[in-house]
């Protein structure tokens, strides 16, 4: 509607135009709508859309109750009567004699009555037990078929398997998965929920039981989902985990066992070793993180670092989540997490392309520590406002994407951004498996049908030569480029690239060479068990791109319906942040999170190092923690002095500006060359946390959680718990629910972190 | 009240049976999790006190089937490696998300677009329109607050209204 009306006055309208008002409210509706006449339309087209909603919904079939489930209730229903006669009405008037005849009474009627209830009570249940057994049936074929394997391949189940993956398997308390498994060999422990058995009991060399249980246990932390996946793949890789595996075992057990402290490193090398010693195999690859430390503003005055709006972090530790695992720390980038959620700042104004905003509150989990957050805004543009646009669909068809959750989902995803293209688009499709081609070759957005169509003819199999297939879109998007228009590389695959180019080096110069052409990339990572997060991250930030994990089909909904422009329209790139700290205000701070975004200070006013893009729409938060000057830290640690320099004596502080910091913002026009400057001080108003604004808020909470499950040393006193109640007071709008789903999310690992 | 409780619980049974039937199905997207979801509903409605629920009855069942549904849902959730083993052995199953997209296609235009809305915002616009609960109502069910409820619904019927009007005339 076009009104002025701000947006809490239209929820009133449509709550009026619903009967959901009453009194006073009612009346002063009623007065804006006999002065306006947008309001008054808005509340005709509301009824209008609600009566056409009741209509249809309530048309839609109900499904009913098994007639064995009706009868069930019958009988339950039959028995209700009786209890409440004894329970409520009687008692209160009664007098004690009388009570206890009444006992007696009840007593003896009970023993009469229980069994009969009781009968009910199981002839009622009958239909959840018989889903149980369907269940359970299943459960059997799978342990039978388990159990035939083995004996085929001649193996003892491995007699004196190893405890270890039991120790290392978080998901070993989880009751549910338990009865999946096949029964444990005698004499050897129980396996609690680890499925890591069923691996085992399938490898046919000695040697592989360990490499085995290395894969299953060391993707313990993906729970059993993974596990069983691991079983699948491992079938297809015809045991490739032969004698060059057998001296793995007793190391990685060693290292396995040390996956309980949470050491980043180990975790890096858990997902990269079964990769050296088996080749394709399951395995998820993340790089290494090491949490920002503090830096004192007298040393280490300038902070710098690229933007990064991906959100491909947050879905994956999601991802983890849901399937009951804690993420492993390095899949964590707070960042990443921070940047999911959309946060309120203005909408820029003049020529510059976002608005840079700046907000100094207390710090929640370090009360006298001052928290600092850089918001900028990417100028919003509507639907029809939105460039002609050129896309290519980079689609992975290799044997890796035959899952539901990858090809499927894949598919459904760009259907959804499909059906939002008009004729001023063009969409190829290339895919790639063993060798790349071109499936659909440039069609107007228009044509949805054909678009749609040969979406839903991808099939997946054989290896994957991503190389060949980056080369072939980018040719692609070359040729029909669009001058002033969008011109965007969509890839969507496992990151998994094993054919042809395969190294990180390789693929970085290959991507870097590429983005010179002026065609921007989107990375979409789809699936698990050999996701490569760290590829796929490199190729969007070298490839003048952004990236997102598509775990749902209403991720993919978020991040090519919702935030469609800003996923597709970039508006700057090689934005650059630059912060001088003043050391009269701060003694030391800590950047959170872009941890692999640091750039050097020289890089700076360097245009030719590149950094991140911003799309229309998107919001980028950047959160600083800050140790206020004449405070004693012990955040810093204490440096020998030097023995051959004098300590430079620390210079002459200038003046005693009460500036708290200067923000420096470097960025490049989409097709620009030479970067423009943006430079506001920030000064600290001593607002305490209680009176920041619901976005820092929340902002602090998520980066709280983030810090948790890194298992961050700067984490003070951040809880769950706290993370939680600051989510939960300062939810906000929450239009789509993301911030109500990160609710059930700081549960979940709450309880599995048992705390 | 002179009405006999398993009256109370018959008549609430015709009247709330099919609705959340089709809402535990909305949630759980299967009829059988569904079947039992609603069962255990009535069966622990057979445990209340007619006079405690006087008024929000509707509410309650509402209430009640939903936590049994995410219950359900969350549970399934950690028993995936099962359905990951029936999918990995048929593999005709992938192309049921095109076949339900088609499905969807050939409904209502106003459950075409309704697929587009956010999870949460569908379910309240169903609360509402489905099954006639007031916003305080809805609130009680999905524990939002009145205000949340009502933004949430104003932003799905802006947001639908446009896509109607959107495409009226094409396809």
């Amino acid at each position: 509607m076009k009104n002025n009306l701000p947006e809490f006055d239209e929820a009133k309208l449509t709550a009026y135009a619903l009967n959901e008002l009453d009194g006073a409210e009612r009346g002063a509706v009623e007065k804006i709508i006999a002065e306006n006449a947008a309001a008054r339309q808005w509340v005709e087209e509301a009824r209008q859309t609600a009566r056409e909603l009741e209509t249809e919904l309530q048309g839609e079939e109900c499904p009913a109750l098994t007639s064995e489930q009706t009868r069930a209730l019958q009988q339950k229903i039959r028995a209700a009567d009786k209890p409440s006669f004894w329970t409520r009405q009687w008692f209160p008037s009664l007098r004690l004699v009388e009570a206890l005849a009444v006992v007696a009474i009840v007593a003896v009627l009970a023993a009469m009555l229980l069994p009969a209830l009781a009968k009910a009570k199981n002839k009622s249940k009958r239909s959840v037990a018989v889903a149980e057994q369907r269940q359970k049936d299943l459960e059997k074929e799978y342990a039978k078929t388990e159990a035939d394997q083995s004996a085929s391949t001649g193996v003892a189940p491995g007699s004196d398997m190893p405890a270890v993956p039991l120790e290392m398997n978080p998901v070993a308390t989880m009751p549910a998965p338990a009865p999946v498994m096949a029964p444990p060999p005698s004499g050897s422990p129980q396996l609690d929920g680890s499925l890591s058995y069923g691996v085992v009991t399938k490898s046919a060399a000695p040697g592989a039981v360990g490499v085995a249980s290395i894969s299953g246990g060391a993707n313990g932390g993906q729970g059993a989902a993974r596990s069983l996946q691991a079983i699948t793949v491992y079938s297809s890789v015809n045991y490739q985990a032969g004698p060059s595996a057998v001296a793995a075992p007793a190391d990685s057990f060693a290292v396995a066992g040390k996956l309980r402290d949470r050491d980043d490193k180990t975790f890096y090398y858990r997902f990269k070793q079964p990769a050296m010693t088996t080749g394709d195999f399951n395995t998820e690859s993340y790089a290494a993180i090491n949490d920002n430390p503090f830096l004192t503003a007298l040393q280490n005055p300038l902070s710098t670092f690229s933007i990064d709006v991906d959100t491909a972090s947050y879905a994956n530790v999601r991802r983890f989540l849901t399937e009951n695992q804690l993420p492993p720390p390095d899949a964590v980038r707070i960042e990443e997490m921070v940047n999911y959620f959309h946060y309120n700042y203005p909408q820029p104004k003049g020529d510059v392309p976002f608005s840079v905003n700046a907000e100094v509150a207390g710090c929640p989990w370090n009360p006298e520590h001052r928290l600092v957050r850089i918001g900028l805004k990417g100028r919003e543009i509507t639907r029809d406002q939105r460039p002609p646009s050129n896309l290519v669909f980079l689609i992975d068809v290799s044997g890796s994407m035959n899952e539901p959750n990858k090809l499927p989902l894949l598919k459904e995803t760009l259907k959804l951004l499909t059906r939002q293209l008009s004729e001023n688009d063009h969409v190829s499709i290339v895919v790639y498996a063993g060798a790349a081609g071109m499936v659909l070759p440039e069609t107007s957005g228009s044509e949805k049908a054909t678009i749609l169509r040969a979406l839903d003819r991808l099939q997946a199999g054989g290896s994957t030569h991503g190389s060949a297939g980056i080369r072939l879109a980018y040719e692609t998007a070359t040729e029909n480029f669009i001058e002033g228009g969008v011109n965007r590389v969509i890839l969507c695959t496992d990151g998994d690239f094993n054919v042809g180019m395969t190294s990180q080096g390789e693929l970085t110069r290959l991507i870097t060479d590429k983005a010179k052409s002026g065609v921007f990339l989107s990375v979409l990572g789809f699936g698990m068990g050999n996701y490569k997060d760290s590829t796929m991250e490199m190729l969007a930030d070298k490839g003048n791109g952004n990236y997102a994990y598509i775990d749902t089909l209403n991720e993919g909904r978020k991040v090519l319906v919702e935030q469609m422009s800003g996923t597709l329209v970039t508006i700057a790139k090689d934005v650059k942040i630059q912060i001088e700290f003043n050391p009269a205000q701060v003694d030391s701070y800590r950047l959170i999170g872009y941890e692999n975004r640091l750039l050097a200070k020289e890089d700076f006013n360097n245009d030719k190092k590149d950094a991140g893009e911003i799309g229309a729409g998107h919001t980028v938060t950047a959160l600083y923690e800050v140790v206020p000057a004449g405070m004693t830290s012990d955040e810093t640690p204490a440096v020998d002095p030097l023995k051959y320099q004098k300590p430079a004596k620390p210079r002459f502080i200038t003046s005693g500006s009460d500036e708290l910091l200067t923000l420096k913002l470097r960025y490049k026009q989409p097709d620009g060359d030479t970067s423009r400057l943006i430079s506001t001080p920030i000064k600290d108003t001593d607002r305490s946390y209680a009176r920041a604004s619901t976005d820092f808020k929340f902002a602090a909470a998520v980066a709280e959680f983030g810090m948790l499950l890194r298992g961050s040393p700067y984490k003070g006193e951040a809880s769950y718990r706290s993370a939680w109640e600051h989510a939960k007071a300062n939810l906000g709008n929450d239009p789509e629910g993301y911030r109500a789903e990160f609710l059930t999310l700081v549960e979940t690992a709450q309880r599995l972190a048992g705390k | 009240m002179t009405e006999n409780k398993s009256d109370w619980i018959k008549a609430a049974l015709r009247e709330h049976e099919g609705p959340l039937m089709r809402y535990a199905t909305q949630i759980t997207g299967d009829v059988d999790r569904a079947r039992d979801v609603v069962q255990d509903t009535f069966l622990r409605l057979c445990a209340e006190e007619p006079a405690r629920l006087d008024g929000h009855l509707a509410q309650w069942l509402f209430t009640v089937c939903r936590n049994r549904a995410l219950d359900i849902q969350r549970k399934e959730q950690r028993m995936k490696p099962l359905d990951d083993i029936e999918l990995a052995a048929q593999p005709s199953r992938e192309t049921s998300p095109a076949a339900q997209a088609e499905h969807n296609e050939s409904a209502g235009r106003v459950q075409r677009f309704m697929k587009h809305l956010p999870p949460n915002q569908q379910e309240v616009v169903r609360l509402k329109f489905q099954n006639g609960l007031s916003y305080k109502e809805i609130a009680g069910v999905t524990k939002l607050s009145v205000t949340n409820v009502g933004f949430l619904i104003h932003t799905a019927l802006k947001t639908l209204r446009q896509q109607m009007t959107e495409t009226e005339g094409t396809l």
